[in-house]
C-alpha cells in the first residue's frame, strides 16, 4: 500500500486544526460574554483581541471594540482569516481536497454545517443570542469529530487529522487560560474570582472533571495546573502533547523509517518548556509569559511537521 | 391528440395531460410500450404534490451531499447542482442489447483506427480516410507515431452520445474519446432515485450500476506497464476548481486511488513518482482528466501548470500508462465521425450496429452537391468548431444566412458536414406542476483494458427548456436516472 500523498497530509492536518479553532473561538467568545455578566460595564471585548494578538488588524477596519464589532469580526467576517466562518470555510476547502479519503458522512456533515455558518448574519449575533450561536458552532465541530471517530479509517490521514486537532487544542487551551490570567490570579479568596474560575472551567467542559480531582476548596493554581498538566482531561495541554507524540510515532512505524529527526527535536523542546512551568510562583505575569512560550513551542512543532511531511 | 397516452392507460391523473405529439417517447414509444406499462401505472397513481415534494427533497439531498459543481464569482463560490428529473428513462432489454453491442463495436473500431493511424497508416494509404484530414489535425500527435500502448488500447474510457429519432431508432451523434465526463451522475442519480422512489422501482429487476469503480480499477490495472504486477493507479485532476471535480473525487474513491494534481507528481529518470509523507513512491497508471495540451509542459504547452514535466518522455518509454492515451482527439472529431461507418467496416469487416446520423461529407463532391441542393432542410456544421458554434439549422435560417453559407461551402467545402434535422425522442419530465415531454439523449460509458465492458444504462441528459434540443448542462440541461430492465 502506498503512503499518503504529502499534500493530503497537510489537508488533513489543517482540517483538524480549523475545526478545533472554530470550536475554541466560539468557546472564548462565550466565556468572555459570561465574565461580563458580573461587570457593570459589561464584557471587555478588547481582551479577546489581545488574546489572539488581533488588535492591530481589528483597529484598522473598525472604530470601536464593542460587542457587535468584535463578535462580527470573530464570527461572520469573511475578510478576517481568524473568524469562525473563515475557519469553517477553510476546513471545508481542505476537506474538499481529501474528499475521496474521508467518509461521505464527514463530508456531508461539514458541507451542511458550513452552509449554516455561512448563513449567519449580524442580526444573529446579539449578546442574548450569542450563547445559542456559540453552542451551535461547538456542536457542529464536535459532531464532525464524532462522525470521524465512528466512520474514518485509522490510517495515516487519521493521524494527521488528529495531530492538527491536538496541536490546535493545546494552543487554544493556553489562550483560554491566558484570557483569565490577568484578573483571576490576584486573590485566592475572592468569591468573584471563584465564580469566574468556575465559568472558565465550564467553558472548556472541565468543571465536573476538575471537581472530581479537587473535591474540596482549591485555588487558581490548581485550576491552571489541571488545564496544563492533567493526563486524562482531553483539553489539557499535557494530554494533547502526549497524543501528538503517539501519533508521530504511529506515522514513523507505518513508514518503517525515521524521517522526523527535526520533528523529534521540536517535540522534545515543547515537552521541556511544558515541564519548566512557573510552578508555585504563579503570578499573572509569570503565567502569561509561560503560556506565551508554550504557544511558540507549539508553533515550532507545527512548522517542522509541515516541512517534514507536507511537501 | 392521437398519441396522448391517457386513453391507453386509463389509470390515473398524473400522466393524463401528457402529450408527446409526433415524437418518439421513451416511456410510450409511438403509442405504448409493454415494458413500461407497470411503471406508467405506478406513476399515474402518484399525486402531483407528492411527486413535487419528493423531487424537492431529492434536489436538496444533492446539495447536502455536495454533488455539485462550483461556479466562482469575485466574491464567492456558489455550488450548483445538475438539475435532476425524478421520472426515470427506461430502456428495454432489447434496446440495451443494441446499444451495448453497438458501443463495443465502435470502441473496437476506434482503438484499431488509432493504432493504425499512429503506426502504419493503412487506412490513409488505402484512401478510406483522407490523409490531410488526419495529419495536420489539431489533435493529431506525430509524437505518438510508433509508440506502443498496452493491449493496443487508446480509448480506455469512452462516452458515446446516442439519440433516438422519431421512429425510435438509435443513432450515434458523437464519440467522446478524450476525457468523457458524467458517469458519476449515473451512479448518484440511481442512489438518489432508489431513496426517493423505492416504491416506483419495487419488484423490477433493474441492471445495477454499482460496479463501475471496480471495473474501472480492473481496466486500469490491465493496462499497467509490462512487468508491473501490483500497479499504483492515480487519478490526475486539474484540481478543486475544475467543474468536474466532484466526479474526480467520486472516481478516485470508487477506485481506491489517490486523487493527485500535477504538483504531486514528479518524473525522475523517465519514471513517474508521487510525493508522499514517506518520500517519492512510484506511479504506474494515470487516469488523467487533463487534456493532452496541458499534460507535460516540456512536451506540449510550456505554460501549463497543471501537468508534470517529463511525463511524456516517461510515457513514450512505456514506464507509465496514460488513460486515455495521448492523441485520441482525432477520433472524436466531427469530420472523422462522418467516416466512422467506413472505419468500422474497414477494420472489423462488419456493418455498424449503431448508425450515424446520416452525414454528408462536403469534402466529397457528392456530399457537397447534396448539401448545396438541400441547404434549407439540413443542419450544416463546421468540423473544426465545438459547442455548436457556426452551426446553421436550415429550416430556421434566413435566406441571407443560407446564401452566405453557400459561399462558404463553395470556398472551403472540407470544413463542413451536413445532416438532416433529427427529431430527438422525448421523455415525460416534471416541469413546474405538469408532466411535459422533453428531449433526451443517452451517453453510455465503455471501459476498455484488455476487453470492453459497458456500464448498463448511461447518462440520460434532458433539455429542460421547452422545444430545446440542447441537453448540455451549460444550456439548461438536466439529467435522469436511466433504467435498463433485465
Amino acid at each position: 500500500m502506498s503512503s499518503l500523498l504529502a499534500r493530503f497530509a497537510g489537508n488533513m492536518c489543517w482540517l483538524g486544526r480549523y475545526l478545533e479553532r472554530a470550536e475554541n473561538i466560539a468557546r472564548i467568545l462565550h466565556i468572555n460574554e459570561t465574565y461580563g455578566r458580573d461587570d457593570p460595564h459589561g464584557p471587555e471585548w478588547r481582551r479577546v483581541l489581545r488574546l489572539y494578538s488581533d488588535e492591530k488588524r481589528f483597529d484598522s477596519t473598525h472604530d470601536e471594540a464593542d460587542a457587535a464589532s468584535v463578535l462580527g469580526f470573530y464570527v461572520i467576517e469573511r475578510d478576517n482569516p481568524a473568524s469562525i466562518v473563515s475557519a469553517i470555510v477553510a476546513a471545508r476547502e481542505n476537506a474538499r481536497s481529501v474528499r475521496h479519503l474521508i467518509s461521505t458522512e464527514m463530508w456531508t456533515h461539514l458541507n451542511i454545517f458550513s452552509s449554516q455558518v455561512r448563513a449567519l448574519s449580524a442580526k444573529d449575533l446579539s449578546l442574548a443570542n450569542l450563547s445559542v450561536v456559540a453552542t451551535a458552532v461547538i456542536n457542529g465541530c464536535q459532531s464532525f469529530e464524532g462522525i470521524a471517530e465512528g466512520t474514518f479509517l485509522r490510517g495515516e490521514p487519521w493521524c494527521f487529522f488528529q495531530i492538527g486537532k491536538y496541536l490546535e487544542r493545546a494552543d487554544q487551551t493556553t489562550r483560554i487560560l491566558d484570557i483569565s490570567s490577568d484578573r483571576l490570579l490576584l486573590d485566592k479568596e475572592d468569591t468573584v474570582a471563584t465564580v469566574q474560575w468556575n465559568l472558565l472551567l465550564r467553558s472548556v467542559s472541565a468543571y465536573h472533571a476538575y471537581r472530581g480531582r479537587h473535591p474540596g476548596l482549591s485555588g487558581p493554581h490548581d485550576i491552571a495546573a489541571f488545564l496544563l498538566y492533567d493526563t486524562e482531561f482531553p483539553r489539557a495541554v499535557t494530554l494533547c502533547v502526549g497524543r501528538v507524540t503517539e501519533l508521530l510515532q504511529d506515522i514513523e512505524k507505518r513508514h518503517g523509517m525515521r524521517r522526523g529527526t527535526k520533528v523529534e527535536e521540536a517535540r522534545r523542546s515543547l515537552e521541556f518548556s511544558l515541564d519548566t512551568g512557573p510552578g508555585h510562583e504563579l503570578t499573572p505575569n509569570s503565567l502569561h509569559a509561560f503560556l506565551d512560550g508554550l504557544q511558540v513551542s507549539l508553533g515550532r512543532v507545527s512548522n517542522v511537521i509541515g516541512e517534514t511531511y507536507f511537501r | 391528440m392521437p398519441h396522448s397516452p391517457s386513453f391507453l392507460t386509463p389509470t390515473g391523473p398524473l400522466l393524463a395531460d401528457y402529450d408527446f405529439g409526433e415524437y418518439y417517447c421513451e416511456m410510450f414509444g409511438r403509442r405504448t410500450l409493454p415494458h413500461t406499462r407497470e411503471i406508467c401505472k405506478r406513476l399515474n397513481q402518484m399525486d402531483m404534490a407528492a411527486l413535487r415534494r419528493r423531487a424537492r427533497n431529492a434536489e436538496k439531498e444533492l446539495f447536502n451531499l455536495g454533488i455539485t459543481f462550483t461556479v466562482y464569482t469575485d466574491r464567492d463560490a456558489i455550488d450548483r447542482i445538475l438539475p435532476f428529473d425524478v421520472i426515470p428513462r427506461v430502456l428495454s432489454p432489447v434496446d440495451w442489447k443494441i446499444i451495448e453491442s453497438g458501443v463495443k463495436q465502435r470502441v473496437a473500431a476506434i482503438n484499431a483506427f488509432l493504432h493504425d493511424v499512429y503506426h502504419k497508416q493503412h487506412i490513409l494509404k488505402d484512401g478510406i480516410v483522407p490523409t490531410d484530414l488526419i495529419i495536420g489535425h489539431e489533435h493529431y500527435r506525430e509524437e505518438m507515431r510508433d509508440v506502443d500502448v498496452p493491449h493496443g488500447t487508446y480509448v480506455h474510457i469512452c462516452g458515446t452520445d446516442i439519440v433516438r429519432d422519431e421512429k425510435g431508432k438509435f443513432l450515434v451523434l458523437e464519440d467522446n474519446g478524450r476525457t468523457p465526463s458524467g458517469v458519476s451522475y449515473v451512479i448518484e442519480n440511481r442512489h438518489l432515485m432508489m431513496r426517493a422512489f423505492p416504491d416506483l422501482a419495487d419488484g423490477f429487476h433493474i441492471a445495477n450500476v454499482d460496479s463501475y469503480g471496480a471495473q474501472l480499477a480492473r481496466a486500469m490495472a490491465a493496462v499497467a506497464p509490462i512487468g508491473v504486477t501490483d500497479p499504483t493507479v492515480v487519478l490526475l485532476s486539474p484540481g478543486v476548481f475544475n467543474s468536474a471535480y466532484f466526479e474526480h473525487v467520486y472516481l478516485a474513491r470508487e477506485m481506491g486511488a489517490p486523487l493527485v494534481e500535477g504538483q504531486d507528481l514528479v518524473v525522475e529518470n523517465d519514471k513517474v513518482y508521487m510525493r508522499t509523507t514517506n518520500g517519492l513512491e512510484p506511479v504506474h497508471v494515470i487516469y488523467r482528466r487533463i487534456n493532452d495540451d496541458f499534460l507535460d509542459p516540456d512536451a506540449f504547452r510550456s505554460e501549463s501548470t497543471l501537468g508534470v514535466a517529463g511525463l511524456f518522455s516517461a510515457y513514450r518509454k512505456g514506464n507509465v500508462t496514460l488513460a486515455n492515451a495521448i492523441g485520441t482527439g482525432i477520433a472524436d472529431d466531427k469530420a472523422v465521425y462522418a467516416y466512422m461507418p467506413r472505419i468500422i467496416r474497414y477494420y472489423l469487416d462488419e456493418d455498424p450496429i449503431l448508425d450515424n446520423v446520416p452525414t454528408n461529407i462536403c469534402r466529397e463532391p457528392e456530399g457537397l452537391a447534396k448539401t448545396l441542393a438541400n441547404l434549407d432542410k439540413l443542419v450544416t456544421k463546421p468540423v473544426g468548431e465545438a459547442g455548436g458554434y457556426g452551426v446553421v439549422i436550415g429550416p430556421r435560417a434566413s435566406k441571407r444566412e443560407l446564401q452566405e453559407l453557400k459561399t462558404l461551402l463553395r470556398s472551403n467545402p472540407a470544413n463542413y458536414i451536413s445532416q438532416p434535422m433529427v427529431n430527438l425522442s422525448v421523455c415525460p419530465t416534471l416541469i413546474g406542476r405538469a408532466i411535459e415531454p422533453r428531449h433526451v439523449d443517452l451517453r453510455p460509458f465503455a471501459l476498455t483494458g484488455d476487453s470492453t465492458w459497458v456500464l448498463s444504462g448511461g447518462l440520460s441528459r434532458v433539455a429542460l427548456r421547452r422545444g430545446s434540443l440542447v441537453v448540455n448542462s451549460s444550456q439548461g440541461g438536466g439529467s435522469k436516472d436511466t433504467w435498463v430492465l433485465v
